[in-house]
């Protein structure tokens, strides 16, 4: 899978070549790659709302005068 | 000075703290080894601001002696709940809300420094009608850089199996019985329909992890090396398509077995109003402190109780009524009904390790009163349990029964014996009154306007309970 060897990027140096089972490592490793992505779309998310509000005040402002 | 005492036996994987039982209350001894973690919550603001949005259980300190005082720090009180019940005893949007609660709180905990060291199912309970975090030692203050410990956590005790029951079916719940640790992501996988990986916040937390998990299990992390790979802007990030993906799992909306019961019952009007009017007037000259009503369909008369102030949780075994019983106690704000999913055939076992970090469900009762309505020909008839095993059953459960007979000329029974042999030789009102003498006083008995059923008010015998 192309997003998994993403994490291989992304993770350079943490993974130590000792086999030993830990559920919690592959777990770890997604949470990084997610949050890389998860991350920015996060923030277009909220300026986007800030935008989409910053409009729908001024809107509001302008029905709300009653000289307009 | 040390106290009686004894130590819950599902409280015993933290080294921060343990929980205890004192004269009847239960109390919780925070080690010094969760000091800080615990005086971090404490004055950061945080158990305030979880405590008063009703996030939080609230526990007050106090001067009780600890019970292992070498490494005791506090002993905290917190609020008593009434019920304590399990994930797999829940229906799809009590799982829901609990998930939604635990990525609320863990939203929060960052606005404050901290952030949730686990996310089990386990630490939610429903307290006056909604989901409330019980456990104090749950919080770390967070460190800059630092994954979110508890994703893997989230994704197994609430992602997946809501996923699963949404997708496929709600009674996959069930699977929570067996895996304590919530549902492993590859089974998960396995068992999702291939469509459900157009859902992105599937494809992320189940699928794509899945794979990681497979990929990289022999691989160890150095914790101090995994520091600072991860931005709080991520976490933030993460925490939102999390609760995104929850947010857009649905009830399926099945037609279920007994979810229009009401409408399709035989019961005139009349006979209705009688039935409420005489169970309402036993819980008013009684007044229980606390009530079961055993097979409660979707709560109709639980709630003759609850609305009394009585603390009462209402069993059934259809996921359906539990749903509906959920979803309208929570509309109505009702904050004594607990709606819980139990096959009285089959109630929860004792589970976990020694098999008692989860209790039976037979041992949190007794209550003070047991409501088994239309219920008996069910457990007699349909699951062969001759009358005098059930009334050693309900002997065990309280000390009121207020019980409906429907006896076999009730259409609801003909239907149950049409497709079989009537071999229920007993099973009449005298045949159930004498089963029931030998665990019983028979204190009213009352046949129920318009209809041939009657209605029983009975205490069990004073060395049964």
């Amino acid at each position: 899978m192309i997003a998994l060897s993403g994490i291989s990027i992304l993770s350079g140096g943490l993974l130590s070549p000792t086999p030993y089972l830990d559920p919690g490592s592959g777990s770890y490793l997604i949470q990084l790659l997610l949050a890389a992505v998860l991350g920015g779309a996060f923030l277009v998310k909220v300026y986007w709302q800030k935008i989409k509000g910053f409009f729908r005040n001024l809107g509001k402002r302008k029905s709300d005068d009653p000289m307009a | 000075m040390t106290i009686d005492y004894h130590p819950v036996a599902g409280s015993f994987r933290d080294p921060a703290g343990f929980l205890f039982i004192h004269d009847g209350a239960v109390y919780r001894q925070v080690n010094r080894w969760g000091q800080v973690d615990y005086d971090t919550l404490m004055e950061s603001g945080l158990y305030a601001a979880l405590v008063s949005a009703g996030l939080l259980l609230p526990h007050e300190e106090v001067a009780l002696p600890a019970p292992r005082p070498e490494s005791a720090y506090r002993v905290l009180r917190p609020v008593q709940i009434p019920f304590i019940s399990y994930p797999y005893e829940w229906c799809f949007s009590q799982l829901r809300d609990a998930a939604l609660l635990t990525l609320q709180i863990q939203k929060r905990a960052f606005d404050f420094g901290m952030s949730l060291k686990d996310s089990s199912a386990y630490n939610i309970q429903f307290y006056q009608g909604r989901p409330v975090l019980i456990d104090t030692l749950s919080f770390e203050p967070y460190h800059e850089g630092q994954p979110w410990v508890a994703y893997r956590q989230f994704c197994q005790h609430f992602l997946a199996p809501l996923a699963l029951m949404a997708h496929r079916d709600s009674r996959l719940s069930q699977f929570l019985r067996v895996y304590m640790d919530g549902l492993p992501l590859d089974l998960a996988v396995r068992l999702l329909p291939w469509s459900a990986r157009f859902q992105s916040g599937l494809l992320f937390h189940i699928y794509m992890h899945s794979r990681s998990q497979q990929r990289y299990a022999g691989a160890t992390i150095a914790p101090e090396r995994a520091v600072g790979r991860m931005n709080r802007i991520g976490l933030l990030g993460l925490l939102d398509s999390l609760e995104t993906a929850v947010k857009r799992l649905r009830w399926r909306e099945d037609v279920t077995e007994w979810g229009d019961y009401y409408d399709k019952t035989n019961y005139t009007a009349a006979a209705h109003e009688h039935k409420k009017a005489l169970i309402a007037a036993w819980l008013e000259e009684l007044a229980p402190r606390n009530v079961w009503d055993l097979g409660a369909n979707t709560g109709v008369f639980s709630r003759l109780a609850s609305a009394r102030g009585i603390s009462t949780v209402a069993f059934d075994v259809d996921p359906g009524a539990i749903e509906q019983a959920y979803r309208t106690a929570r509309l109505d704000g009702d904050p004594n009904f607990l709606p819980l999913l139990l096959d009285l055939t089959n109630p929860s076992p004792a589970l976990g390790w020694h098999s008692s970090e989860r209790q039976s469900w037979l041992a949190r009762g007794p209550v003070d009163m047991v409501l088994a309505l239309a219920l008996v020909h069910h457990l007699a008839i349909a699951n062969n349990v001759p009358l005098p095993r059930l009334a050693e059953f309900f002997s065990h459960l309280g000390e009121w029964l207020v019980l409906e007979f429907v006896p076999k000329e009730d259409s609801q029974v003909q239907k149950l014996l049409a497709t079989r042999e009537d071999i229920f030789v007993d099973y009449s009102q005298s045949g159930l009154e004498a089963a029931f003498a030998g665990y019983f006083a028979i204190e009213k008995r009352e046949p129920i306007a318009e209809s041939c059923r009657t209605l029983y008010l009975m205490r069990a015998l004073p060395y049964r309970v």
